[in-house]
C-alpha cells in the first residue's frame, strides 16, 4: 500500500465518522486498552454521559466476546481465562448516533447457534428485552457460555435500535469459517 | 479472619472486605475476562466470614461505575450470601452508589432490593 493509499484509507474513515477501528488479536489487556482510549476520544467528542456509558457497555460485551469466542484463537479453545483470539472493531457515528460494530469468525454450527439467540431479540421491545435479561441473570448458567449468557441481551438492552447481524463467507465456500458481524446503535 | 484487600485496576474494582471491622467495600470498575476467576476467591473469603457471625452489624458499600454482564451475575450471587447472612439474624446495610443519571446501575441496584428483601438497601446517588 503506498502513502497515498493511507491517505485515502483514513480519509474515508474521517469522511464516514470512524471513531475507532482495530483489527487483530483480542485479549483482556488489549480490550482494556482500547477501553481507554475509546473513552479518551468519546470524552472530546458531544456525546451524553448516558451515551458514553451505554456505547462502553457494548464495546465491552462485543469485545470480550471476540476473546472468548472468535473461532480464531491462539489459546486453546476451552481455555476460560487469558484467551487471545481474532476480530475487528469498529466505533463510528452516522446520523447523530453512535454505532459499535464487531466481526469475528466463527464456526457454522457456531453461526446457527448465534442466529437462534439474536433473531428473536430484533422483534422485542425494549420492555421485553429488559424483562428477559432479568430471567436470564437468575438463570442457571448456559452451558457452553464462559460468562453469564447475558452478553447478546446486554448489547441489546443498550441499543436504541434493534440489533443487526450477518454471517458472510469471506474467505471463500472451502473455508470452515463463516464471519459473523453484529452491530448495535446506540 | 484475614481481611482482603486487592488494589484496584482498569478492569478490576478495589476489594477492600475489613472483616474485623465488619464494613466491606467494592469501588471503581468491574469487567474482568472471567468474573468467576476474580470474584471466586472474594466469594470464598465471605463465605467463610458470614457463618462465624451473630447479631453483628455488617456495612457493605458497593460504588461500581460500571461492571459488565457476567460480574452482574456474580455480584447477585455475593448479594444473596448477604441476605442469608441477613435472614440469619444479623444486620446487613447495603450502600448502593450510583451516579446520579446512570438508570441502568440504579435499576440493578433496586432489583437487588426487590430480590434480596432482608438487606437494609440504601441508594447514595452521587453527582456525576
Amino acid at each position: 500500500m503506498s502513502l497515498t493509499d493511507f491517505h485515502r484509507f483514513k480519509e474515508l474513515a474521517r469522511q464516514e465518522n470512524v471513531v475507532f477501528y482495530y483489527t487483530g488479536y483480542f485479549s483482556q489487556s488489549i480490550v482494556t486498552a482500547m477501553g481507554d482510549s475509546l473513552r479518551l476520544r468519546l470524552s472530546s467528542l458531544d456525546a451524553s454521559q448516558t451515551a458514553r456509558r451505554k456505547l462502553f457497555s457494548v464495546f465491552v460485551e462485543m469485545a470480550q466476546n471476540v476473546v472468548h469466542y472468535s473461532a480464531d484463537h491462539l489459546t486453546a479453545s476451552d481455555d476460560a481465562d487469558h484467551e487471545i483470539r481474532m476480530g475487528s472493531l469498529w466505533v463510528g457515528e452516522a446520523d447523530g448516533h453512535y454505532y459499535v460494530v464487531c466481526a469475528n469468525p466463527i464456526s457454522p454450527t457456531g453461526a446457527s447457534h448465534i442466529r437462534a439467540k439474536l433473531e428473536p431479540l430484533r422483534t422485542m421491545t425494549n420492555d421485553e428485552i429488559k424483562a428477559l435479561y432479568k430471567e436470564k441473570l437468575r438463570a442457571e448458567g448456559e452451558a457452553g457460555s464462559k460468562g453469564a449468557g447475558l452478553g447478546f441481551l446486554t448489547v441489546a438492552r443498550d441499543s436504541s435500535n434493534p440489533i443487526e447481524f450477518d454471517f458472510v463467507d469471506e474467505a471463500g465456500s472451502n473455508s470452515p469459517f463463516t464471519t459473523f458481524y453484529l452491530k448495535a446503535t446506540i | 479472619m484475614h481481611n482482603l484487600y486487592i488494589a484496584p485496576t482498569s478492569s478490576t474494582p478495589e476489594v477492600n472486605f475489613q472483616f474485623d471491622q465488619h464494613q466491606l467495600s467494592l469501588r471503581g470498575e468491574s469487567y474482568p475476562e472471567n468474573a468467576q476467576a476474580f470474584f471466586g476467591p472474594i466469594m470464598q473469603a465471605v463465605q467463610n466470614y458470614l457463618p462465624s457471625l451473630q447479631s453483628t452489624e455488617i456495612t457493605v458499600d458497593i460504588q461500581l461505575a460500571y461492571f459488565n454482564s457476567s460480574s452482574t451475575k456474580v455480584l447477585l450471587e455475593l448479594f444473596a450470601l448477604f441476605n442469608d447472612a441477613a435472614v440469619a439474624g444479623n444486620y446487613v446495610t447495603l450502600n448502593w452508589h450510583y451516579i446520579e443519571d446512570d438508570e441502568t446501575i440504579l435499576e440493578f441496584g433496586q432489583e437487588v432490593a426487590d430480590d434480596f428483601m432482608a438487606l437494609d438497601f440504601h441508594p447514595c446517588a452521587m453527582v456525576g
